[in-house]
């Protein structure tokens, strides 16, 4: 018998199609998971990784429609609106899950930060999330432009304007982002590439980082106080029980966003009007604090507060490390540092959001 | 800290964020709905007009579909609802309609606007029909032997408002026509949306001149053109002088910056600053280093300093009385206290006629013309300091004051005189040249004038304003003042030639009889530098 013979004799036909290590792939999926992941509640990692697959299919289907250029974008987005049958569920759907993946991306790191599964041998991981976070908070706002309705088109204003504070850099990351000297033809053409081509390409590079890193380390183990778990019980498999959780959070997060569509299917503002500046202009809501930032500061300021808060968050894991070895600071410090931090975030969402 | 602690801290702040998020979603949703403008609710009471007039007068259904009524679900009936016996009542489809909707059928839901506007000059617009303007249009311009006065109807009253009436017959009663008896309305006086419309009911005015139906747009009622329907042309030009002062300009260049259309209040210094209109100064809200201050009175002579419309402008003081009604006491006219009981004259109609009526009042408020002009000077005070202000009165009532005291006081004299000798009759205003001249004096390019300083529009104030008053007095009225006398006997032709002559060589009048030598050489060498001639 040839060699190809005992191949297809042990796998198949197809297997001698594509000769890959097949139990290296079906050991990748037999990742151990720690008992802790059997609570619902600690399943938030994969959330937006579902939501992310939904981003992506609708927004192939919206790029199918979608043109991108300044005289044409807003009657698009109308036309996928109120012209093509099921392009305002489609919308709607990539609207909310665009939403609830934000959401679910902080409640993630909420978890992660406050339980410290993001310390030693982690911290490379952490910081990966918050380029994930970044990357989704950019998906956001580049998408949001892409509308190119009157608040949308003005908050791309604001923001480009606020990328020109940042030091050293911000000239030319402005200039970059607008394409010119100010927002127009260039920007949204930018905004549509960054938004189809370079964030996706980010986020899958990333993700792929992320969670090959997860299965390298494995998921940190939590013990909780009084709990009894045997050493059967301690992981349980992939595939299937995990993976049945995160089906059925699946199903919950599909009938989520049918919901939100029908109840609050995604609207057009006025379109935009480079030559009149609305009263009032707001980005969309996770930018929030900081554009409340910007109203109690100043600009130079603001952004400022926002490089170095991010900076701080980002090398939290290291910063840790070198406060705990320089000055002995307990564990329950960086709990209350981020009690601290996330309340401030909150305050200021929500006082933006309540000022006239 | 254990695990247990970490994990409800993570609750906590996660309940925190979700409740933050309800927070935002509350608040954006409230304000998309403020953004997203509501649709037409056509209540039961409504329903079966619009069902009909959507196929007999589509757009007007349309129109009132996108007035903020229709949003708010008040509808035909609301508004052309009438009560049995009613001299304009009809049943139509089983519902006492009437076609006509006066300021008082307005006020059964504006009742503020109503009170203001009734004491208001526009309210007064129709008394017009007893002046000089009436006897050109109906007598000059009208054919009494037919009774066509086509002239006053589409001319005069469009603005000034007509006398509603209906067609009766020989006993009187009201003529009516069709399967529903509806009424027939004197053509001549109706469709009429004249300022100060005298309706049957007893109310005075139109609100329709201004919010014209059936979409009732704040941007239009804002709007400078809405007034220049009436306040244009040669006798009142005041569109025209808008147009080419600089508050004009501002307006046009910056219209989308104007806030027209903004729900309630519309205040300059809050709302919009680009420009102010005409509702801008006479009636709106401004801001105050106190506050807003609350203008849209619907009185829009409130701020009037000056009368710029009779032969000799007057400042004006106003007394206010206790049920709402003003009158204007020209400045030298006594004013009566506080709280005293006066004898006040009113228009009204009886009879489809106007008359005057006396009626005893309470003065419960005396407004004096600085106060007046107080309160316009809070409108320019927003964008002006106190010395531009105070300067640019300063120039307008020299203005008036020397249009006045040159032009008008002195020609005003001269036809009292005339008629004093018995040249010109009291009860023909328009027999001899004169009486033309003279009205064309005062009534177009007097207040021309008047009206272009009062408004910074230059080229009205001179050119179309004092230029022609002073090319007129000298070249055609005075010489018609003393033709005029001459008809009358040679000798009255000596005594008026002599008046005129002595007027003529008094210090502002001598200039006529040649210039100085350094006046003259001063003109001849500006005409050779500047174009060689």
């Amino acid at each position: 018998m040839s060699a190809e013979g005992q191949v297809a004799g042990k796998g198949g036909y197809l297997k001698s199609l594509f000769p890959m290590d097949w139990d290296l792939v079906r050991h990748a999926g037999a990742e151990p998971v720690p008992y802790h992941l059997k609570k619902w509640w600690f399943c938030l990692g994969g959330t937006p990784l579902y939501l992310l697959v939904v981003q992506v299919l609708t927004g192939i289907a919206l790029t199918f429609y979608y043109v991108p250029s300044p005289q044409e974008a807003y009657a698009s987005v109308a036309a996928i609106t109120n012209e093509l049958r099921f392009g305002w569920y489609i919308r709607s759907l990539h609207k909310w899950a665009g939403n609830l993946m934000i959401v679910a991306v902080f409640l993630h790191l909420l978890r992660v930060y406050f339980t410290g599964a993001y310390r030693h041998p982690r911290q490379l991981n952490w910081c990966i999330g918050l380029a994930l976070l970044g990357t989704t908070l950019t998906f956001g706002f580049t998408g949001y432009s892409l509308i190119y309705e009157q608040l949308s088109f003005w908050g791309a204003t604001v923001a480009t304007n606020l990328a020109e504070a940042v030091p050293v850099v911000g000239g030319h990351l402005a200039y970059f982002m607008r394409g010119g000297p100010a927002v127009g033809e260039n920007t949204l053409t930018r905004f549509f590439i960054l938004h189809i081509g370079v964030l996706p390409t980010a986020m899958f590079v990333l993700l792929g980082l992320h969670i090959l890193l997860i299965r390298m380390h494995g998921v940190t183990e939590l013990h909780f106080e009084g709990e009894k778990v045997t050493k059967e019980e301690r992981f349980f498999r992939f595939w299937p029980e995990h993976a049945t959780t995160e089906l059925l959070i699946g199903v919950l997060l599909m009938y989520l966003l049918t919901i939100l569509a029908l109840v609050f299917p995604a609207g057009m503002g006025e379109p935009a009007d480079p030559t009149q500046t609305p009263p009032h202009i707001k980005p969309e809501w996770y930018f929030y604090f900081s554009f409340r930032l910007l109203k109690l500061t100043s600009l130079h300021l603001s952004v400022a507060l926002t490089v170095v808060g991010g900076a701080v968050v980002f090398c939290w894991p290291f910063i840790e490390e070198w406060l705990q070895r320089k000055y002995r600071v307990p564990e329950s410090f960086s709990v209350v540092l981020g009690v601290i931090g996330f309340l401030g975030f909150l305050v200021l969402t929500v006082w933006e959001s309540i000022a006239p | 800290m254990t695990l247990n602690t970490k994990r409800y801290v993570v609750a906590g702040l996660s309940f925190l964020f979700l409740a933050s998020l309800l927070v935002v979603a509350y608040h954006e949703s409230k304000r998309h709905r403020e953004e997203v403008k509501p649709g037409p609710i056509v209540t039961a009471t409504n329903e079966s007009c619009v069902s009909c007039h959507r196929k007999d007068s589509a757009a007007l259904v349309m129109e009132w579909e996108r007035s903020r009524h229709a949003q708010q679900g008040i509808g035909c009936v609301d508004c052309h609802q009438a009560a049995e016996g009613e001299i304009d009542a009809w049943k139509h489809e089983g519902v006492w309609v009437s076609a006509l909707v006066t300021p008082k059928d307005c006020s059964r839901c504006h009742v503020r606007e109503y009170q203001e506007f009734a004491g208001s000059h526009h309210a007064k617009a129709g008394e017009i029909l007893a002046s000089l303007d009436n006897v050109l249009a109906e007598k000059a311009a009208g054919m009494p032997s037919t009774g066509n006065i086509a002239d006053a109807v589409n001319g005069c009253w469009q603005c000034h408002g007509a006398i509603v009436k209906f067609k009766r017959d020989a006993n009187g009663q009201v003529l009516r026509e069709g399967k529903e008896n509806k009424p027939v309305i004197d053509a001549n006086t109706w469709p009429n949306s004249g300022m100060g419309r005298l309706n049957p009911d007893g109310s005075k005015g139109s609100c329709h001149a201004c919010h014209s139906r059936h979409a009732f747009e704040s941007k239009l009622s804002r709007s400078p053109e809405n007034c220049g329907k009436c306040h244009m042309g040669p006798d009142h030009p005041q569109i025209e002088i808008y147009n080419e002062s600089k508050h004009g300009i501002a307006f046009y260049a910056n219209r989308d910056q104007m806030a027209l259309d903004k729900r309630g209040d519309w205040v300059l210094g809050r709302d919009y600053s680009a420009a102010p209109t005409c509702a801008t100064c006479h009636i709106s809200s401004y801001m105050t280093p106190q506050g807003v201050f609350k203008g849209n009175s619907h009185d829009v002579g409130e701020r009037i300093s000056w009368t710029l419309r009779p032969v000799i402008s007057t400042k004006l003081n106003m007394v206010v009385y206790a049920d709402g009604y003003k009158e204007d006491y020209p400045e030298g006219k006594p004013l009566p206290a506080v709280g005293a009981q006066v004898d006040t004259k009113e228009k009204v109609v009886e009879n489809e006629a106007l008359v005057t009526k006396t009626v005893p009042r309470k003065v419960s408020q005396v407004v004096t013309w600085d106060q007046r002009r107080e309160t316009m000077k809070g409108a320019c005070l927003n964008c002006h300091n106190d010395t531009y202000v105070d300067n640019f009165y300063k120039q307008f009532d020299d203005l008036v004051v020397l249009y006045n005291e040159k032009f008008a006081r002195p020609a005003q004299q001269l036809m009292d005189e005339l008629k004093n000798d018995g040249v010109l009759k009291a009860d023909a205003p328009f027999e001899h040249e004169v009486q033309w001249i003279f009205y064309e004096l005062w009534h177009h390019e007097g207040r021309r004038a008047r009206h272009g300083a009062s408004m910074m529009g230059p080229d009205y104030t001179h050119w179309h304003g004092m230029y022609e008053v002073s090319k007129h007095f000298y070249t055609e009225f005075l010489p018609a003042v003393v033709h005029v006398a001459e008809e009358k006997s040679a000798a009255l032709g000596n005594k008026y030639r002599q008046k005129v002559e002595t007027m003529l060589n008094q210090l502002d009048h001598n200039w006529l009889n040649g210039l100085s030598p350094e006046e003259a050489e001063a003109l001849r060498r500006m005409y050779k530098e500047r174009y060689n001639q």
